[in-house]
């Protein structure tokens, strides 16, 4: 990201073709392309990375979408869907050559049924926008990412997004039951049922999560839950980080399943309490916020036993919610995290990964020695109930150097989860920024898979290409760059190299022949079709070497 | 497609001799050619016709049946994993004949995390056989299909149980899986997290797959902490109806229930029979509800009052484990006790799933066409899911009854699907739901055959299920 790939100049006459086949059926406010209009949607949260769009497209209904699609796959011209752009991985990231298709005008509620508590919904709705309207029936929707304000439901189901309280009720995947999906064909797909299972194939499972790549979502069925009676959170504080990190096991260990279970280490509740005056000890190492829902009796069952835990593991003081404002309060400082990282330092880099629960004292550790190393400061944010990370590394762009600095620090925790059996994203997404860690992640067969699934939507690539997948020839330069650096191998898959952004540059040039490497296999080449042969160097990625979390 | 047409003489070429050398030089007397093997490995617990395969295999790691399968893709002869044979919709009809990979031997459970609320296993453990190993844990893993499944099976099938209401089904607990490819490669999906945002849900596009896409041969689960508290009840009601709309009432309130099954008259007698029991035969509910003392005394009060409301009678508590047990193990039974209503017969089993918004409905019609049947229909099911079956027992020496059968069945299977709902609640596709798939998926059935050519393009993988790809 030091020096992110050189903006793509825009084919100018493919433009104007383009655009003229666009505004066949779309009003001229909808299509744009002048510098100054495409320029706002040059990036997504993950800020560092940015190229402007050749086209942006701006539909109203769903059939304008699937003209779009049309349009672009009979002019091979490859599109990125975009919601809200509050992603953290650059998944909607524009293409120099592409068509960036907004779903921001997708805002309608279409449907809420009570009797069957579900919420047909647009993808361009808010997150919260849906919990709001379905308010005065008892309902909410409970997946609630910390962005919840801002990012949209297609958002949401393309990253597969958690949020506080998915420890309890799932993530998007779990709470939603149908879909509607243009394909880049045009066409569209209705996958998953009203009723509790669809036979046949998941689809419903492999759209949610996808970030873009196999289709686009024109609708979405969300699950509502009745909102709970009750809940109480208990606020705990320990002077020690791996205290801490045992009270987080000891308490999922009772078979309390907590609505919430988050942590925050020193330097967040520092950060945060600058900000928003949630009440936390800014003199401790670490605060726990545990939230239990329900009726009043197993609500107060629960806390009890909670509190009894956290005591029993070494808080140095627990608190109560006494009522529903303490209670929020208590939340508003977790949810206010990465804004008051904002705050207190000019820039900040969020990561994301997945850690055994039980490690988490050592990693926190671990992460702090890194910090001097970097000489950079690192605040820590925790979805602890499930094991997810999120450093957030404090750093300012204008400072030479720093960048580089602060990504080297992301890449090392990130080898940090997957050494201690974790994983290399929690709920952020891959995008463009972790495509080189996935070569790491998965072996050539299980890329291979990958690649099967991506030819069943969308043979010839274009939907949203270079992002979340990467290419086996991807994989096979970057782990031999490495291999050629002659470095240890685990360590060095995660230096950040100039060269690796070269690679990432030529990336969206390369299209059709990007699969084109020698070998063979079976997988993945469907007879009859036109298909590119997913080969690979035997022996060049080394598998070997990946951490999975598989123990026997 | 008929039961009739799945009679049909299928072209099917002998194995290559040579093959069966290779394999044999592996397996030793761990491959089996004799009649009365592959007989057994060509049925389920349906009425479909026994369709063996050539020769079934007893692996017993993940290796060989990778080995096996690079040699069956080599020669291009069908692989059809087995677990214990007891799905009930054809899965396991050898109908292009090959090689049968039965997993049963792969049966250790390889790691159980307390702390971590997980366990691993190999695909051929089955669901008792983890819970027995789990005993003494404070851990147990929820989904129970009537039979005594295996863990590979249950994950290729999708399948749930009594208890999916609150636990899921195993979509919902399975977090990983090792996969063994058309090709004979390996792959590892999902994980010990709980949560990995990186690339495309693998797990959940081969758990529901029925053996099409590839062979699982190890499963990572989600365990659950044993419930502080545990009860039982049952209670019976005037009218199917009366039960459902229980149901649904205590649903729509949110009360976490942690079992809900419905059976009606004529399943009550059946199970009165079958597991000597004494309930009142009459429709009835067995419920369930887990938590803490004082949650699960609140669930049953409130399911009390809501039953009582609608006529609900004879409100029965077993608090008991062994009661417990008897009962469940009565509704476990309810298929084969279903099946005993007429001596001699099949069983032909419908299972659909609706928006519990519409089951009342549905399951009033669906009791409308029963009382017109010419022989004695059961319908129970996991009401509190949408799910229920129906059992019809056919006379395999009058084709009437098949027809009948077949008709009812369609009935059904598409009034659920004009409410909203699905042609298999929970026993997969096979061969019997091949064509309800069509009418229920339209353009997403071309989407899953492009995923099946593009993982398995030579069709191998127990063909001719869930998805007709060419000429299968
Ligand atoms: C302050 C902050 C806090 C956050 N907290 C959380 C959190 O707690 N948990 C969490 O999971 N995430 C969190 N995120 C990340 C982000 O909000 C989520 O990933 C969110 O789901 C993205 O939604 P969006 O509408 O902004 O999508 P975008 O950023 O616009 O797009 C994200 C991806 O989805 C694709 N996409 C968007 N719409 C569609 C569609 N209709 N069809 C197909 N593909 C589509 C895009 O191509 C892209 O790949 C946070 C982000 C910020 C900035
Ligand atoms: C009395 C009775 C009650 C039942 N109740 C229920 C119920 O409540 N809920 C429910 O869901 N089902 C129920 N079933 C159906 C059946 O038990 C389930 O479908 C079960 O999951 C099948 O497991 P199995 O080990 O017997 O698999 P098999 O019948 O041997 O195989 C089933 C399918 O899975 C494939 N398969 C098996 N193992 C593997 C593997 N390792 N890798 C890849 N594919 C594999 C096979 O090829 C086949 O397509 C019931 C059946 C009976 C007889």
């Amino acid at each position: 990201m030091t020096a992110p790939a050189e903006q793509i100049a825009v084919d100018l006459e493919r433009q104007r073709e383009v655009v003229s086949a666009l505004r066949t059926f779309l009003p001229e406010s909808a299509v744009l392309f002048a510098q100054e209009d495409v320029k706002p949607y040059e990036c997504d949260g993950l800020t560092a990375y940015r190229q402007v769009p050749m086209v942006v497209a701006l539909p109203e209904t769903e059939e304008q979408v699937c003209r779009i699609l049309k349009e672009c796959h009979a002019r091979k011209v490859p599109v990125v869907a975009r919601g809200a752009g509050t992603g953290l991985s650059g998944g909607a990231l524009p293409l120099g050559n592409g068509v960036l298709l907004s779903l921001a005008k997708f805002m309608r509620i279409v449907q809420m049924d009570v009797r069957s508590r579900t919420a047909r919904v647009q993808p361009g709705v808010r997150n919260l926008a849906i919990s709001d309207a379905a308010s005065p029936l008892g309902l909410y929707y409970a997946p609630d990412p910390s962005s919840q304000i801002a990012c949209s439901i297609g958002g949401n189901v393309a990253e597969n997004s958690g949020g506080i309280h998915c420890l309890k009720y799932g993530l998007t995947v779990h709470n939603i039951l149908k879909l509607r999906v243009a394909t880049i064909e045009g066409d569209i797909v209705e996958i998953g049922a009203d009723a509790l299972d669809a036979p046949g194939y998941d689809l419903l499972a492999l759209m949610t999560g996808s970030e873009g790549m196999l289709g686009v979502v024109t609708e979405v069925t969300v699950r509502l839950l009745p909102k709970p009676e009750y809940a109480q959170v208990v606020m705990a504080s320990f002077d020690d980080l791996a205290k801490a990190g045992e009270a987080v096991a000891s308490v999922i260990a009772t078979g309390i399943v907590p609505a919430g279970f988050e942590m925050m280490d020193q330097a967040a509740t520092r950060a945060v309490e600058g900000f928003v005056q949630a009440g936390y000890r800014t003199d401790v190492a670490a605060v726990l916020l545990c939230e239990s829902d329900g009726t009043r009796e197993e609500v107060a069952d629960d806390i009890r036993r909670i509190q009894e835990v956290m005591e029993k593991s070494g808080a140095v003081q627990t608190q109560v919610s006494r009522d529903e404002p303490e209670r929020l309060r208590f939340w508003a400082g977790r949810k206010a995290a990465f804004p008051a990282a904002g705050a207190i330092s000019p820039d900040y880099y969020c990561m994301d990964g997945t850690i055994p629960k039980k490690r988490l004292g050592e990693v926190l550790r671990r992460i702090t020695a890194m910090e001097e190393k970097y000489g950079l400061r690192c605040a820590n944010v925790f979805h602890a109930g499930d094991g997810n990370l999120h450093p957030l590394i404090l750093y300012d762009a204008n400072e030479p150097g720093a960048f580089a600095r602060t990504e080297a620090f992301g890449a090392e925790i990130l080898e940090l989860c997957l050494e201690v059996g974790g994983t290399i994203t929690g709920e952020h997404g891959v995008g463009v920024e972790k495509i080189n860690q996935m070569c790491a992640q998965f072996s050539s067969a299980e890329l291979a898979v990958f690649h099967a699934v991506k030819w069943a939507f969308d043979q010839e690539g274009l939907l949203n290409p270079g992002k979340a997948v990467p290419t086996l020839r991807r994989c096979v330069e970057y782990g031999r760059m490495h291999v050629h650096a002659g470095q240890e191998k685990f360590r060095s898959r995660f230096k950040v190299q100039g060269s690796r952004f070269k690679v990432q540059g030529s990336r969206f040039k390369v299209q059709g022949s990007r699969f084109k490497v020698q070998g063979s296999s079976n997988i993945g080449r469907p007879m009859n079709t036109k298909f590119p042969t997913l080969n690979f160097e035997p022996g060049t990625l080394n598998t070997e070497h990946r951490t999975r979390n598989i123990e026997h | 497609m008929t039961l009739s047409a799945i009679h049909r003489a299928r072209p099917r070429d002998p194995l290559p001799e040579a093959l069966l050398g290779e394999l044999r030089a592996r397996l030793g007397d761990r491959l089996a050619t004799s009649a009365a093997a592959r007989e057994q490995h060509g049925k389920d617990e349906s009425a479909h016709p026994i369709t063996p395969p050539d020769a079934v295999a007893f692996p017993t790691s993940t290796a060989e049946v990778a080995e096996i399968a690079r040699l069956c893709a080599r020669d291009g002869v069908p692989m059809i994993a087995f677990g214990v044979g007891t799905s009930v919709e054809g899965h396991v009809l050898a109908i292009h004949g090959g090689v049968c990979l039965d997993l049963s031997r792969m049966n250790r459970v390889l790691a159980v995390h307390v702390d971590d609320l997980d366990a691993r296993v190999e695909a051929g453990v089955t669901r008792k056989q983890l819970n027995r190993h789990l005993h003494g844990s404070g851990l147990f893993f929820p989904i129970d299909p009537g039979a005594d499944a295996t863990i590979g099976g249950m994950a290729a099938t999708r399948a749930s149980g009594t208890n999916a209401v609150r636990y899921g089904t195993m979509r919902e607990n399975v977090l990983g899986l090792t996969v063994v490819l058309a090709d004979g490669r390996v792959i590892h999906t999902g994980g010990r997290a709980r949560k990995s945002s990186a690339g495309y849900d693998l797990t959940r596009l081969f758990v529901g797959s029925e053996g099409t896409l590839g062979i699982i041969t190890e499963i990572t689960l989600r365990l659950h902490p044993q419930p502080e508290a545990v009860s039982a009840a049952v209670c019976a009601f005037p009218t199917v109806d009366a039960a459902v709309r229980t149901v649904i009432q205590t649903i729509q309130l949110g009360v976490p229930i942690a079992r809900c099954e419905l059976l009606d008259t004529l399943t009550v007698q059946a199970v009165n029979r079958y597991s000597k029991l004494s309930l009142r035969e009459a429709p009835m509910l067995f419920m369930e509800f887990h938590g803490t003392p004082a949650g699960v005394e609140e669930q049953a009060r409130t399911v009390q009052e809501l039953a009582k409301e609608l006529g609900g009678m004879d409100f029965e508590w077993a608090t008991q484990q062994e009661d417990r047990n008897r009962l469940w193990q009565a509704r476990h039974d309810a298929y084969l006790a279903c099946r005993q209503v007429r001596p001699g017969s099949r069983a032909f089993t419908t299972d659909v799933c609706v928006p519990i918004s519409r089951l009342a409905e549905c399951i009033a019609a669906t009791n409308e066409d029963i009382t017109r049947a010419s022989m004695p229909v059961a319908l129970f099911g996991h009401v509190g899911d949408g799910n229920f079956h129906l059992v019809i027992p056919i006379d395999e020496t009058r084709p009437a009854d098949l027809e009948e059968a077949e008709a009812i069945n369609r009935r059904v299977v598409s009034r659920a699907l004009e409410m909203g709902g699905t042609c298999t609640g929970e026993h997969g596709v096979g061969i019997g739901k091949l064509d309800y798939l069509d009418a229920e998926h339209g353009d997403a059935m071309s989407v899953m055959r492009s995923l099946k050519e593009a993982l398995d393009p030579r069709n191998l993988l127990n063909p001719g299920k869930v998805i007709r790809v060419r000429d299968s």
